[in-house]
Order: C-alpha cells, then sequence, then structure tokens
C-alpha cells in the first residue's frame, strides 16, 4: 500500500500526462543511437519518471527490476565511505554525492569498472549500459573533469544519463558532451489534469476548487501535488468544503522562525533564531530552501519598501552559502541584517539622503 | 581600482579580491558587484578629510576600503592609492608620515605583482608594517619619556611627542579599517557619523597627549596605588608601570592601607564607595604625574618615618639570610662541586624545610605522609590520619613549571629518611619498563658494598628505605605506551612511597592516577616571597637588583623562580645592576608562550580592553590570539559575540543605542560571513594556507573590533559558551547518514533524492506511520506496518523519521504500551528487504587511493574484518542457512521468504570475488 504518487507514476513513455513532444523525443532517441543526456528540471516535474520510462523504452520491462548493492570504500583517512548502486541488468544507478569529497575517486572507480566490461546479455536490444548519474549538479569540479574524457572514451561501452536541478554547477566541457533535455514543471492545467487521472484511478471525484488549491500550493512540484492530495483526502474524505492544507512540518517551523524575525530585533532574538536554524539545519532541511522559506514569509509580513532590500540580501547570502563551509554563519548575517534594515524603517531612519 | 575581469573561471583563489570591495567599479562583472555588497558604487565624498587628493597626493594614501573611495579613480595604470582610513583619530590628524612611507613599499612591490594578487598584496604589507614599525616605535617613545629631562622642555618636548605616539596610532588604524570589507555606502556613512557622534559624546582622549614627567627615582616607593576607570592619555597597563618604574605598588582594590586612587573616567561603583567608606586620596590623571615630578626621592628622605622602618626591616632580613646562606656553603662538606660552577638553580636550592619559600603547607604535607609512611605501611593503608593522607600510596603533586615542585619531593623524601630514585622524562617508561625493569621493591646492594655512609650520585645517602620520584608524569607519551596504567597498577600495591610530579591536574591523561593518588596542588608563589628570595641571593653574587625589578622579572617570567634565577644569572655576565626598563626588555626577550584556552582567548577578544581606544596592542597582537587556536577561536567568537554590552553603544541611549547596536552587529556577522569565505578557500581544494592572516582580521578581530564591550563572562545570564557548532554538525551529519540510508531504501519505490525525502515523503508518511500509534495506540500497529513494508522501511528507518521530525513533529509522544506491541510485533513477523548492507555480508572494503594512515595513537582501527576465516568457508555454505549472519536461529525467521524484494541471500562466499 504506497502512497498515490509511487503507485500511479507512468511506466512507460506512452503513459506521461504531460511534454508529449519531450516524449515523442526520447522515444525516437531510444530505438536509434542514443546520447549521453542531461536531464534538468526542478524537483517534482518528472525526470526520473522520464529517466526511467526511456530505459523501460530501450531495455523493454528488464529496466525494471532494481535491485541495491552497496560498495564500501576506504578513505584514505580510513574512513568507510558507503556507496550505494541501484542497478537492473542494463543500468546503473549511482549517487556520488554521498562520498563527500571523494566523490571523484568513487566515480572513477565505479565508471572504469562497468564501462570495461562488455554488455553481457546477448539478448538486449542495446549493446551499450547506462550509468543514470543523480544529483549531478552536486558533483565536485574534480570529479565532473573526471568525468569529462570518461564519457568520450568508453562511448561504445557506456552512456551516461545525468539527473540534475539545474545546469549552472555543471563545467562546460559536460554539457557540450551532453543532450541537454530540459523537464519544465507542469503547469496547472497539466498538474490538474494528473490530480483527475489519479482521483479517477483512486474512485472519487476532485472538486475543481479543491484541485485549484493544490495546484496553487505545490507550486509546479507534482510530487507535493499528490502528496498534498492524498493528505487532504485523508483529512476530509469528500474533499468539499473550507480546505486547510496542512504545510510540512519544516515549513511552519521556518514560518515561525519568520515571525520570530519580524516581532523583534535584538541580540537575544539573534540568539533564538540562531537555535531554530541549528535545529532545521540538523534536521536535514538544506540552508537555501530555508532561507527561501523564511525570506518569503518576511517579506510578506513587512513594508512593501523593504521588500526589495530583503530580497536582495537574501540572495546575496544563498551565493556565499554556497560558497561557504558553514551555512548557519550566513543565514545569521542576513538575519542580522534584515533586523537592521527593519529597526532603521520603524524608527524612520532616512537613510536615503546619504545615497 | 581598475576593473577586473571575473569571468575567467577558475573560481577558487580570485574570489578573494573581491573582500577588499576591489571590483567596484567593474560594471561590467555584475557578479563581482553582488559579491562585494555594494549597491551603489557612485563615489561620494563623505570625509571631510582636511588633505586635498591632488594625483601627486594620491600615492601617499592608503585606500584599504573601496567603498570609501572619494575620487573616480583615472583607469590609467596608476597603482591604486592609498589611504588610511581613519575617521575617529582625525580631529588630532597628525602628518601622515608613516603611512607614506608604507605605501610607498607597498606600491613598489605591488608594481612588480601580477595584477590579481594586487589588493591582498596591499593588505599584507600594510600588515607587515604594522608588525614591524610600531615596536620600535613604542621603544622609541619610551626612551624619548626617560630622557625628556627637566620641565622647561615641556612646552618643546611635548610636540615632537605628539607627533610620535600619533602615527602609531595612524598605523594601528589601517587593522580597523582593513577590516571594512564589503561595506555599503549607506553603513560606512552611517558609521562615520555615528563615529564622530560617539567620539563627541564619550570624548575619548587624546592618547599620549601627556608628558611622564622625569620623577626622582623611588619617589613613590611605599606608596600603594589603585587604579580605576579609563585614564585620557594612558592605558592603564601603561599607567601601572608608570606606578611601579618609580618603586610604586599597585593594587587591584582599595583598602584601608591604600594611599592614593588614581580615578578615571567611568570608574566602578564598587571602586567608588570603598574610596568612600575609607576615605581615601583620590588622584586625577594630572595630580598624578604632578605627585611624580614633585615627590621627593627615597635617597632624599622624602619618606615617611613608618615605611623607612618597614623597609629597614625588609632589608635586615635579608641580610641575615644571606649570611645565612654564606655559612651554609661555607659548611657544607657534604657538596664536593665548586659553588661557582653550578647553576643558581642549584645552588640555591633549598637545603631545609625552613628555607622552603612556596607552598609551605603543601610541602609539609608531603612530610608527614613520608614520615607516616612505615606505620601506614603496617596497618595496610587503613588508618587515613590527620589529613586522609595515610590512606594512599602515592602522591600526586601538580602545578606550573619553575615553582619548586622536583625540588620540594626530593627535599622531603631526604628529610624523611628515603633515598629517592627518580624517573624523568628522559627515561623511557613504557608499561614493560616499568612494571620489570624498576625493581623497587629491591633494597639496592650499593649501600651494602660500600657501607654505611655512602651517597648516591647527587650526594643523597643510601638508605634502607627508597622513594619513587615519577618526574614529569604528563610527558608519558608516545613511546611510553601504557607507562601511566602500569605506573597505577604499582602504585595499587607499592611498598614504597611514589612520588608523582605533572604540571597539568586536569590531562586526559593523569585521569587513572586520581583515584589512587593523593592530590597535592602546588601553586605560584606570590610576588613577596619570592621577592626576599632573589633578593637574598642576589648580593651573594654582587648584584645591584631594586626591588621593583625583581617584581617586573617575577611578573614577567609568571612566578617561575627557576626562570627568575636564569635570567639573572646570565645578565650577571655582562652587568652587575638592572634597571626597571632592562627588566622589562629581558623579560619580553625571555617571554613564555602563555597558551590560553579559548575560552580566556574569547572572553579577552570580546572583553573592554583589547579595543579601546588607550590599548596599545597591534593587529599583529590581536591576530597572535587566533593563531593559539585557529580552529576554535573563530567558532567560539561567532557563538559568543552576540553577549556582549558594546563599548560603543555605551553613551548612546534609547532608539539610537539600539540601531548602532544593530548596525554593529550587522557589520559583526558579515565580517564573520566573509571569514567563512576565508575559510572555504583555506580548506578547500586548493588549500590557500597563506590565507590565515586574512581569516583571522575576518574571522575574529572584525567581528570582536565591532562588539566588543563587557559582559561575556562566565556566569550571568550571558554566560560564555561552547560552539554549539561542533555539536549541531555532527548531529547533522548523523541524521543525514540517517536519512541516507531511508532514501536508499525506499529507492525502489521512490525516485526522489535525499532532501526530496525529507521534504516531502518524511511528512507525508507521517501521518500514516508515527501519527496512529500516537493516536490510536497500539489498534494501528499493523496498519503502520503494512505501510512500512510497502517502503521497506525497517524499524530503524522508521526511528529515523521519527527523529527527523521538526516542530510540531518532534518529541512525539508514543505510549510505551503501543511502542513496546509495534516492536513486538515488527520483528515477530517478516518484513521485506531490498538490499543488506554490505558491511553484513563481509564485504571488503576497497582502498582508494592516498597517504598511508596517519600516525596517530587515536587512529588505529580494531575493527578489521575476519576475512581469512570467511575464505576457507566451504562452497556448500551457501545453502546452509545456519551459517548465514542475517539468519538468526532463535527467531525463525526466513531469510528467503518474500519474493517482493529481491533479498539477495548469496552469501559472502560467493560475493567474494
Amino acid at each position: 500500500m504506497s502512497l498515490w504518487v509511487d503507485k500511479y507514476r507512468p511506466k512507460n513513455l506512452q503513459e506521461l500526462h504531460y511534454h508529449h513532444a519531450l516524449s515523442k523525443r526520447l522515444k525516437s532517441l531510444a530505438s536509434g543511437d542514443f546520447p549521453h543526456i542531461l536531464f534538468y528540471g526542478p524537483s517534482g516535474a518528472g525526470k526520473k519518471t522520464r529517466i526511467a520510462c526511456t530505459l523501460r523504452e530501450i531495455y523493454g520491462p528488464g529496466a525494471e527490476k532494481l535491485k541495491i548493492d552497496q560498495r564500501i570504500f576506504l578513505s584514505p583517512s580510513r574512513r568507510k565511505l558507503e556507496i550505494n548502486l541501484t542497478q537492473s541488468n542494463y543500468h546503473i544507478e549511482i549517487t556520488p554525492s554521498e562520498a563527500g569529497n571523494y566523490d571523484r575517486v568513487v566515480i572513477q572507480e565505479i565508471l572504469k569498472e562497468i564501462a570495461q566490461t562488455q554488455q553481457v546479455d546477448l539478448n538486449a536490444k542495446q549493446r551499450f549500459k547506462i550509468v543514470v548519474i543523480n544529483e549531478a549538479d552536486s558533483l565536485s569540479r574534480d570529479a565532473q573533469a573526471a568525468l569529462r574524457r570518461t564519457m568520450e572514451k568508453y562511448m561504445s561501452n557506456m552512456r551516461i544519463i545525468l539527473c540534475a536541478n539545474s545546469t549552472s554547477r555543471l563545467i562546460a566541457p559536460i554539457k557540450s558532451r551532453c543532450l541537454l533535455v530540459r523537464v519544465a514543471a507542469p503547469n496547472a492545467d497539466e498538474m490538474a489534469a494528473v490530480l483527475n487521472s489519479v482521483a479517477g484511478r483512486e474512485n472519487f471525484q476532485l472538486p475543481e476548487e479543491a484541485a485549484r488549491q493544490i495546484v496553487e500550493d505545490s507550486n509546479g512540484n507534482m510530487r507535493k501535488a499528490l502528496l498534498v492530495m492524498e493528505a487532504l483526502k485523508m483529512q476530509s474524505p469528500n474533499l468539499t468544503g473550507p480546505l486547510t492544507i496542512a504545510k510540512p512540518d519544516w515549513e511552519t517551523y521556518c514560518h515561525k522562525v519568520a515571525d520570530l524575525i519580524v516581532s523583534e530585533q535584538s541580540p537575544s532574538r539573534i540568539m533564538e533564531v540562531r537555535n531554530k536554524f541549528y535545529e532545521l539545519l540538523s534536521h536535514c532541511i538544506p540552508p537555501t530552501v530555508i532561507l527561501k522559506t523564511v525570506a518569503e514569509r518576511v517579506v510578506e509580513r513587512v513594508d512593501e519598501s523593504l521588500k526589495a532590500d530583503i530580497m536582495h540580501w537574501a540572495a546575496f547570502y544563498e551565493t556565499r552559502m554556497r560558497i561557504g563551509n558553514k551555512k548557519i554563519y550566513h543565514l545569521e548575517a542576513w538575519v542580522v541584517k534584515v533586523m537592521s534594515l527593519y529597526k532603521q524603517f520603524f524608527y524612520g531612519f532616512d537613510m536615503s539622503s546619504f545615497d | 581600482m581598475a576593473p577586473k575581469t571575473n569571468k575567467s573561471g577558475k573560481g577558487g583563489g580570485k574570489d578573494i579580491r573581491t573582500f577588499f570591495g576591489g571590483s567596484q567599479k567593474s560594471s561590467g562583472s555584475g557578479s563581482a558587484a553582488y559579491l562585494t555588497g555594494c549597491r551603489s558604487s557612485k563615489p561620494i565624498n563623505t570625509d571631510s578629510d582636511d588633505e586635498p587628493i591632488g594625483p601627486s597626493k594620491l600615492t601617499g594614501r592608503m585606500v584599504l576600503d573601496g567603498s570609501e573611495d572619494e575620487n573616480p579613480r583615472p583607469p590609467q595604470k596608476r597603482k591604486a592609492p592609498l589611504r588610511v582610513d581613519d575617521d575617529e583619530s582625525r580631529e588630532d590628524s597628525p602628518p601622515r608620515k608613516k603611512a607614506s612611507i608604507s605605501s610607498t613599499k607597498a606600491n613598489v612591490r605591488k608594481s612588480v605583482k601580477p595584477r590579481k594578487d594586487e589588493d591582498y598584496e596591499i593588505e599584507k604589507s600594510s600588515s607587515e608594517e604594522d608588525f614591524i614599525d610600531d615596536e620600535p616605535d613604542d621603544i622609541k617613545t619610551k626612551v624619548k619619556r626617560k630622557s625628556s629631562s627637566s620641565k622647561k622642555e615641556k612646552a618643546t618636548k611635548s610636540e615632537p611627542e605628539n607627533k610620535k605616539v600619533a602615527p602609531t596610532k595612524a598605523a594601528a588604524k589601517p587593522k580597523s579599517a582593513n577590516l571594512h570589507l564589503h561595506r555599503s555606502l549607506i553603513t560606512n556613512i552611517f558609521d562615520s557619523w555615528a563615529a564622530i557622534k560617539a567620539a563627541k559624546l564619550a570624548g575619548p582622549s587624546a592618547p599620549g597627549s601627556k608628558q611622564v614627567p622625569d620623577g626622582a627615582p623611588n619617589c613613590l616607593l611605599g606608596l600603594s596605588f589603585v587604579f580605576t576607570g579609563e585614564l585620557s592619555s594612558f592605558s592603564r597597563e601603561e599607567a601601572v608601570d608608570l606606578a611601579k618604574r618609580f618603586g610604586g605598588r599597585v593594587v587591584l582594590q582599595p583598602s584601608s592601607k591604600t594611599d592614593f586612587v588614581v580615578l578615571g573616567d567611568d570608574a566602578g561603583p564598587a571602586k567608588l564607595a570603598a574610596i568612600k567608606k575609607h576615605g581615601l586620596k583620590t588622584l586625577s590623571e594630572d595630580e598624578f604625574l604632578n605627585l611624580i615630578a614633585t615627590r621627593e626621592g627615597a635617597d632624599e628622605g622624602g619618606l615617611d618615618a613608618k615605611t623607612k622602618k618597614k623597609l629597614e626591616k625588609e632589608q635586615q632580613e635579608i641580610r641575615k639570610a644571606a649570611k645565612e646562606m654564606e655559612k651554609r656553603e661555607n659548611s657544607s662538606s657534604h657538596v664536593q662541586l665548586d659553588p661557582s660552577i653550578q647553576l643558581w638553580t642549584t645552588r640555591y636550592a633549598p637545603q631545609s624545610l625552613k628555607e622552603i619559600c612556596g607552598n609551605k603547607g603543601q610541602v609539609e604535607k608531603l612530610l608527614q605522609w613520608l614520615n607516616d609512611w612505615p606505620s601506614s605501611l603496617k596497618s595496610g593503608f587503613k588508618k587515613p590520619g590527620k589529613i586522609g593522607m595515610n590512606i594512599f600510596r602515592g602522591v600526586l603533586i601538580t602545578g606550573p613549571p619553575g615553582i619548586g615542585k622536583t625540588t620540594s619531593a626530593h627535599l622531603c623524601a631526604k628529610l624523611a629518611g628515603f633515598t629517592p630514585i627518580e624517573l624523568n622524562a628522559s627515561d623511557t617508561r613504557s608499561k614493560k619498563l616499568v612494571e620489570n625493569g624498576m625493581n623497587i621493591n629491591n633494597t639496592s646492594l650499593d649501600g651494602f658494598i660500600h657501607g654505611a655512609g655512602s651517597t648516591n650520585s647527587v650526594g643523597v645517602p643510601i638508605t634502607g628505605k627508597t622513594c619513587l620520584i615519577m618526574d614529569e608524569v604528563d610527558g608519558m607519551s608516545a613511546g611510553d605506551r601504557g607507562g601511566v596504567g602500569a605506573l597505577n597498577a604499582i602504585i595499587k600495591k607499592s611498598k614504597i612511597p611514589i612520588i608523582c610530579i605533572a604540571n597539568d591536574r586536569g590531562a586526559q591523561k593523569l585521569k587513572p592516577l586520581m583515584s589512587t593518588t593523593f592530590s597535592l596542588n602546588f601553586s605560584r608563589w606570590d610576588s613577596n616571597t619570592h621577592r626576599k628570595l632573589v633578593l637574598t641571593n642576589a648580593p651573594d653574587q654582587g648584584m645591584k637588583v631594586p626591588a621593583n625589578v625583581v617584581d617586573q622579572l617575577i611578573q614577567g617570567s609568571q612566578s617561575d623562580i627557576r626562570q627568575v634565577l636564569n635570567m639573572l644569572s646570565t645578565w650577571k655576565l655582562s652587568s652587575d645592576s638592572m634597571d626597571f626598563d632592562e627588566s622589562k626588555s629581558l623579560v619580553k626577550m625571555n617571554e613564555k608562550y602563555a597558551i590560553m584556552t579559548p575560552f580566556d582567548i574569547t572572553s579577552k577578544i570580546l572583553g573592554p580592553y583589547l579595543f579601546s581606544s588607550t590599548a596599545r596592542e597591534t593587529l599583529g597582537d590581536k591576530m597572535e590570539l587566533y593563531f593559539q587556536d585557529h580552529s576554535f577561536v573563530p567558532l567560539f567568537i561567532q557563538e559568543n559575540y552576540l553577549k556582549s554590552q558594546p563599548a560603543r553603544v555605551r553613551n548612546l541611549d534609547g532608539p539610537e543605542k539600539e540601531l548602532k547596536h544593530l548596525q554593529l552587529m550587522e557589520q559583526a556577522s558579515a565580517s564573520i560571513s566573509d571569514g567563512d569565505l576565508v575559510d572555504s578557500l583555506i580548506h578547500g581544494p586548493e588549500q590557500h594556507w597563506g590565507l590565515m592572516p586574512l581569516h583571522a582580521v575576518c574571522s575574529t578581530v572584525r567581528p570582536a573590533s565591532c562588539l566588543y564591550g563587557s559582559g561575556v563572562h562566565f556566569g550571568g545570564p550571558n554566560s560564555m559558551s561552547f560552539p554549539q557548532w561542533l555539536g549541531q554538525n555532527s548531529k547533522k551529519n548523523k541524521l543525514a547518514r540517517q536519512l541516507a540510508d531511508v532514501q536508499v531504501r525506499m529507492r525502489l519505490k521512490v525516485s526522489s533524492d535525499k532532501a526530496e525525502i525529507r521534504q516531502s515523503y518524511v511528512p507525508a508518511l507521517f501521518p500514516y506511520i508515527v501519527r496512529p500509534l500516537v493516536d490510536e495506540g497500539a489498534g494501528a500497529v499493523d496498519k503502520v506496518i503494512e505501510r512500512m513494508d510497502a517502503y521497506y522501511l525497517s524499524k530503524e528507518d522508521w526511528e529515523t523519521i521519527v527523529e527527523l521530525g521538526v516542530g510540531e513533529n518532534k518529541d512525539v509522544k508514543i505510549a510505551s504500551a503501543a511502542k513496546s506491541s509495534f516492536t513486538r510485533k515488527y520483528n515477530g513477523s517478516d518484513h521485506p528487504i531490498p538490499f543488506h548492507k554490505a558491511q553484513d555480508l563481509g564485504k571488503m572494503p576497497k582502498k582508494l587511493t592516498g597517504g598511508p594512515a596517519p600516525d596517530l595513537e587515536e587512529a588505529f582501527i580494531d575493527d578489521i574484518p575476519d576475512d581469512e576465516e570467511e575464505d576457507v568457508k566451504p562452497k556448500e555454505s551457501i545453502d546452509d542457512i545456519s551459517g548465514d549472519k542475517l539468519i538468526q536461529a532463535p527467531k525463525k525467521r526466513k531469510a528467503v521468504g518474500t519474493t517482493k524484494a529481491k533479498t539477495k541471500t548469496k552469501t559472502k562466499t560467493s560475493k567474494k570475488s
């Protein structure tokens, strides 16, 4: 009994509900010569689903028989690195970011091993195997560089599918070796269509109003929309009347933080906020998500004239967060900045005359 | 600064440029401007500096803060002008000689360097300048003060004096200026505006504006002083120094015996109350100087009768002691060595209990214990004795170096009639040697052969009784593995007294000794005892050393009597007398590197004195604090920087204060954020360790320079705390690891990555697998388990999901009945397993290329998988379930049960290839 989002996941390219042109192209690629492909797009848009469908298109149902294997590597400082591989007979899927700083060596080890052996199954539709690299945008620069030559050298035995949220962190040589496939987030109508089809298969009627609300809340994230719909259905089985969409725990927590920032500006409040940030960070909420959620909430609650500034500084510190090591420092710097801006505004200090 | 291309992609090392606001004008590269945080690069003249900015002058000025740049720079190749950014000391702005010198130097150097290093070059050169120039300057000032002889000259002198001091200030300023990284124009303007305002309010002082009078030597002899508040032209240290130079005594708290209290601004209320209570005389700074100038010296009868008498008495005592010493040296027959070739420390080592100076009580305890030894041995260490010491077979003496621990131990052993056997760090003291090699329970044949009255090499008579002195126990390390443990074992059953000596009581290594030994803590002597001792010995060598000089030596060596004697004996080689300044420089030369804990460092950096206007620490000194522990100090600063009451907002009130406070915090936090970027360059793939000074400034010095002030102490509402980051970070890593496990298990069903699992699935699964247990209790267990099996989640994964909740999903309370029934049910049934962990299958880890394992004691790993055993297993074991680690017999679980999960019951042997 899985969640709907997994239960009704499309299994092949024909079943996909949106981006039909893309499906068509993938289908024709699968039958002909298959290049290295880089799938990119926001989360919840259907990248992985499309990859899985493409694999099935290439190799048939055998590609769905997944097994998980674990490799252990010993880092030079004798720390054990466990790398999980998800594989079928025809493809293998790795998430190199699990190896942290050693992703380069791990990638080299695994890729070479795969590339140096030929396809064993003589009945396979294609002579090459496919390596799917997840979270490609978190690959270190070195690892990406290591990938460059391998991609060309072992082309006859292996094709690579990269999956990333954005291409900005990938180096140009990688991008130039791949076919870039953008999987955009579905628009409102497409999402509503998917929701309705799932509702139909679950044998209930989704009211239009509810569908609208869910789509609005999920912000183009199909996964989120389906999860929300299931949660709503559990809350109020007939889905009528005023619906309150329950936010995930971390989101409400972020909103609390934002309220703390707006309601008081003092050193002790900053320390309180710091503790809350630590709580979020230690519970595996990515810092950029925290900053984005909190900033959006703060902006909702302050005067019009401050909004641009607050967002500017949020963007500023987000960049620094990506460059730096200790995320909390930048989050805190942003909070102090916002508090200072807010206080200046509150006391009506007109700084513009200096500018 | 000229625009620089930011697009050439190497990233990494070059980002540093932007820290200095270097790319202000680079309108082309938006990202650079973005990074520097300047929203406007409009050139504005905010600094009403008195110097005109002509091209001719440009070279002589130092621009360390690009955003404060007045003139739109001509885009020629001309070197970036350098300007001292000191908005606060502007009022008394002296001719900026120093700055111009340094900047020309910097320019010369710069012109050879490639363009991209330029900004950092400026930084480096200017800070180097600080290092080099400040010190001689200080000395010069001092010399000047000393030599400025008569009062007539005062008028003429005061000007050059001014000049001398001011450049120091000016040179010191760039430090704070350097720090103005990433500052937008607004803050800058606000800053300078606020600084002027604060300056007006606080009226900080004209440091170095007053001249030190040339008083008679020892004119303050016999007087005691208390300083309180901030003086206008001297820092506290300087003023104290001054009083001491002229023979005065400086105490910390006023009492009825205090002669004068020198009052500055913002005097402490407690001290003011004490003044009132005791009716003490108070002096202002000028009066204090006047007192020095007018009071007659000790030689001219400026002392009152009482002090005179007291001094006389002291002198007499010293003379008496010296005489005794002489007598002893002459009479001592057993010292075969000529005293003149002995070290002073040996020569003047105490020979009897009476001569022991410091820690008398502790030494007496030790002696008593040794005297009681035979009887306590007889009673089997059952009778505690008067101070409870007689139940121990060992004593652990701890204390800082040079206060006579070893000397006392030897002396006591000798006096109690024991023959000391000493083992110190020069001997190997490994477990084996300590166990076998010592033979301490034997009686020596030495005395038997030589007959009675023979002595060992150091002249101690050999008796039937021996006493083991384990010196430098905390030095038992590396080669002496297991030594402390073996020593401890010996102490437990020893029949001879064992005295262990160490420096640090709290050392982890000494933990085992804590329960088996009696701990005697030796402390530093007060300077009185100390001084007496030195004064007794010095005349013996024909040296003339005044009391205040001795005090200086003692203070400088942190009461290390051994060092003081060594310093004196070295000095003796060149001169027979020493004056105050000589002693100061001698101490400075012999300065020990005092290691402070991060807590001490933090309270010093964030404390009110290090950055106050009268402080004399250079940027180098401040950075030195960072380098004492460069990994911890930044963390401590970040943890605690918000806890101070900043001195900079002391004189403000109401909203203005709040605003300024926020402003300062903003600067500090922005600087800490800068620091983190620098840190990522240092610890990044390219390891720019050369950036550490910059990291010191960004992460430590600049935040502290904004927020220094009182309030960061132990205890109290805002007590200093240990950095949370460490704990939180390891917690994060742990949960991230667990989350990865959850993700990989769910992978067969779910396509998302870790972040998505956490953000979407954990909250979505929560109502299905955790909430029901809370709401419905044991009744919901089946539903929950069914749902978990659908996602291949194990019990541990369930716990991870519970642990990952924040806010309302945190600390969910599940009734213990429900929980135990859940556990029982889960363990009692079969579950699909997506895969087995590699370690469970006994897979060998593959070694990644890299250096050899670190040579650390802690780094030894014991859990090397026992692969040989596995390898010899016969092939049949594939079908032999009993051999499978994963299948536990008592639970009757079938490993091959579910077809849905591809349980790989391939055993290790087949996987081994």
